[in-house]
């Protein structure tokens, strides 16, 4: 994957991630393995966990601890009411910015 | 993770603590070194690699800096468990990784004397009256 797609991600995870949650609760691991799956490959387990960690400390999910077989208990994050707001303004500010860039491909920058 | 004593310190601790520095802390990064021991060898290098990193780059000490280490070995402890490659944790830039999850905690003494420093002195030659706050907060 080329570097303007990294950067460009860079912007968006935090609501590509909001919106997997929306769909289910999820650990991280899930996560990750869902954006590879996606063609997202280079994305690093490292960069998904700072991010959860930042939606969890900004209240956007809700977080349940899980024992798991092997490893220490498993983290779950599920949107809560808080997320499901800003997961629905990220889609607003998204729509917004895709119609813009749309434009201005068909059209050229008009004046 | 964290193992936090709600009860309110007595006059002795409190005045202990002025001398030693928070003694809960020094628990808590105990504890965090040797969750670290624990880790596969080369899970532990890494790790050890990124609080060096961190330790330069961002808050080397209070309550702040040692959530930031326990959720630093939950996420090795969690990878070695599921035995995910050091690269998959990492990604091909380890910088942008430590940035990122640093970014998540309080800023390190000097980055935010220095970003103070710098906010005011933009804010006295812009003419404002009253500097903004900076970006502490995050």
């Amino acid at each position: 994957m080329g570097k303007l797609v990294t950067e460009m991600l860079k912007g968006t995870l935090e609501g590509i991630v909001l919106a997997v949650l929306g769909g289910r609760p999820a650990y991280g691991y899930e996560i990750t393995a869902w954006l590879r799956d996606q063609g997202f490959s280079d994305i690093a387990e490292g960069t998904v966990y700072a991010l959860l960690v930042r939606i969890e400390q900004r209240g956007l999910v809700d977080v349940r601890k899980v024992p798991s077989e092997k490893g220490p208990p498993r983290k779950v994050y599920s949107l809560n009411a808080q997320g499901q707001a800003y997961l629905e303004e990220f889609w607003r500010t998204w729509s917004f910015l895709a119609e813009r860039l749309e434009q201005l491909r068909e059209e050229g920058p008009q004046t | 993770m964290t193992a936090e004593s709600g009860e309110p310190k007595s006059r002795y601790l409190h005045y202990l603590e002025i001398l030693t520095g928070s003694l809960d802390e020094k628990k808590r990064w105990r504890q965090y070194k040797a969750r670290v021991k624990q880790l596969p060898d080369n899970y532990r290098v890494a790790v050890e690699a990124m609080e060096r990193y961190l330790m330069h780059f961002g808050p080397a000490d209070g309550a702040g800096a040692m959530t930031m280490y326990e959720d630093l070995a939950d996420l090795f402890e969690q990878g070695a468990a599921d035995g995910t490659p050091i690269r998959d944790l990492f990604g091909d830039d380890p910088i942008e990784f430590a940035e990122a999850f640093m970014a998540n905690y309080p800023l390190g003494q000097y980055r935010a004397r220095e970003r103070a420093r710098f906010t005011s002195a933009v804010a006295r030659a812009a003419g404002d009256d009253t500097p903004r706050r900076d970006r502490t907060d995050r």
